[in-house]
């Protein structure tokens, strides 16, 4: 009952991008194309010119999913091979970077050589970079960019934000959900105990916090269960888990 | 004055400072906010006491607690949907309910939680505002019914206050995106604190509570930030050397 309530109440405040993402959810079938259509969905539902999507895989290398043109492929490529960027920061510190006016800003100071190389080889103004993250559980960035410069409206940030989030979780839900049930789980931020339980599996298993999650919601798929009702036998002692399990 | 006023007094200007101590380049949201829920806890003899932050969606989240199982943050949870918290974060004026039997009609489900579980009979609710900006709110419960008195209710918007401030003008002179962007990083920092409590309850077999005073006590004796602590409790085996850290009692920890 309660979660139908928080449901509509969120699904009124969700902006033009997730929404979007809500409804290209259920039948794509691989990462490729769920980012395609994620960047499509940002360019249309954002005052932006283009975007990208980055995953990070299992070491530190980084695979670009998609890029919606030459301009954002170049931003995804210099950061690569650079090192340094927008994109690569917010991969760092877990929150978004953004840089309204690119040529006129001290975010740009702390990539000196990246800024550079954008100024000199494209028109990009402005740069909106979104990590697609739960707490240590980092897949990648949702890059943004635009040629004029200026700063999303409040709105259209909350949106790229939200938009961000749900990207992340599915992701997450391509890698490991078997029948792409319902795996977008809006609930994933509010509950403590998905992310305590997550901490423990991992000890359990001895693996990392990203497995440890895809574990839990593997388990809860198979059993038919919430995973927020997995989390919280797991936190209670109730269920343990271990290798040989599915 | 008398020898109770003057250990409160102690105890202020300790909070004053401490919460201006924390303000220093890079510092952690989560453990301002944190010290700030120690601080009230003491400071107006709440029974439990929590603060929620706004994410971009406009919904509340619990990112600091004075009780870190998970009934009273589930309790608290459940005021981002109805209860005094989000009242008070949607007016940004400060909510009071002495008696949650009269409130019964107001919050039907937040009530029943809150009696469900037996602890509390009162609730007062403070906003995280500056100059028409609400990031959040922080809620108190106390055990018995009653207002809190009006220098009581004022010393607590004083102390959420100054940590608003801090957190509102750190970097004003750059872009207004920049409160969005912290907001969401501290979001996401209670995220990788909550994976570290699992990772050391389940290390050292102790409650969730237990775990987040090992975790904050570490990080304060080491002048380490908090969250960084417990993303190398997660990523990297830094467990083992928090949980070699000897003990201490969690109403301490607060005040170290």
């Amino acid at each position: 009952m309660r979660a139908r309530v928080v449901g509509s109440v969120r699904m009124a405040k969700l902006g033009m991008v997730a929404r979007a993402l809500l409804a290209i959810a259920r039948d794509v079938d691989s990462d490729y194309e769920l980012a395609e259509q994620i960047c499509e969905a940002c360019v249309l539902g954002l005052d932006v010119d283009g975007a990208a999507i980055s995953l990070l895989t299992a070491s530190t290398s980084r695979e670009t999913m998609c890029t919606t043109d030459a301009t954002a492929k170049l931003l995804e490529d210099l950061q690569f091979t650079l090192g340094e960027g927008a994109c690569m920061e917010a991969a760092v510190s877990g929150g978004p970077v953004l840089v309204p006016d690119l040529h006129h800003s001290i975010e740009a100071s702390r990539w000196p050589i990246f800024a550079a190389a954008v100024m000199e080889q494209s028109e990009v103004g402005a740069l909106f970079a979104m990590p697609l993250q739960w707490g240590t559980i980092n897949l990648g960035v949702l890059d943004l960019y635009r040629k004029a410069p200026g700063s999303l409206s409040d709105a259209q940030l909350r949106d790229a934000i939200s938009a961000a989030n749900m990207a992340a979780l599915m992701f997450l839900g391509v890698r490991t959900d078997p029948g792409g049930g319902a795996w977008l789980d809006h609930s994933l931020h509010g509950h403590a105990e998905i992310h305590q339980a997550t901490g423990m599996v991992l000890v359990q298993l001895g693996i990392s916090a990203t497995d440890a999650l895809a574990r839990m919601r593997a388990y809860a798929f198979v059993d038919q269960r919430l995973l927020s009702d997995v989390a919280h036998d797991v936190v209670s002692r109730r269920l343990c888990f271990t290798p040989d399990m599915v | 004055m008398n020898q109770l006023g003057s250990c409160r007094e102690q105890l202020l200007s300790r909070a004053f400072v401490g919460l201006a101590d924390t303000l220093v380049t890079g510092y952690d949201m989560i453990d301002l906010l944190d010290r700030l829920v120690g601080y009230s806890v003491e400071l107006l003899a709440a029974d439990a006491a929590g603060i929620m932050l706004v994410d971009s969606l406009r919904t509340l989240h619990v990112v600091a607690s004075s009780h870190e199982d998970a009934d009273v943050m589930e309790l608290m949870q459940l005021e981002a949907d109805q209860g005094p918290c989000v009242e008070c974060f949607r007016t940004q004026m400060p909510v009071s309910v002495p008696d949650l039997a009269d409130a019964v009609g107001r919050w039907p489900v937040f009530v029943a939680a809150v009696e469900s579980r037996g602890a509390y009979r009162s609730v007062h609710a403070l906003p995280l505002r500056l100059r028409g900006e609400a990031i959040g709110a922080m809620n108190l419960y106390h055990r018995l019914p009653g207002s809190l008195p009006e220098a009581d209710l004022a010393l607590g918007q004083a102390l959420a206050d100054v940590a608003t401030i801090g957190i509102l003008s750190e970097r004003a002179i750059r872009h207004g995106e920049v409160v969005t962007e912290q907001l969401q990083t501290a979001l996401n920092n209670r995220v990788i604190i909550e994976q570290a409590k699992g990772v050391l309850a389940q290390r050292g077999n102790l409650t969730m509570t237990a775990s987040f005073d090992l975790l904050r006590r570490y990080a304060r004796s080491r002048n380490a930030l908090l969250s960084e602590v417990a993303r190398q409790v997660v990523e990297n085996d830094l467990a083992t050397d928090v949980l070699a850290a000897p003990a201490v009692h969690s109403k301490a920890a607060h005040l170290q």
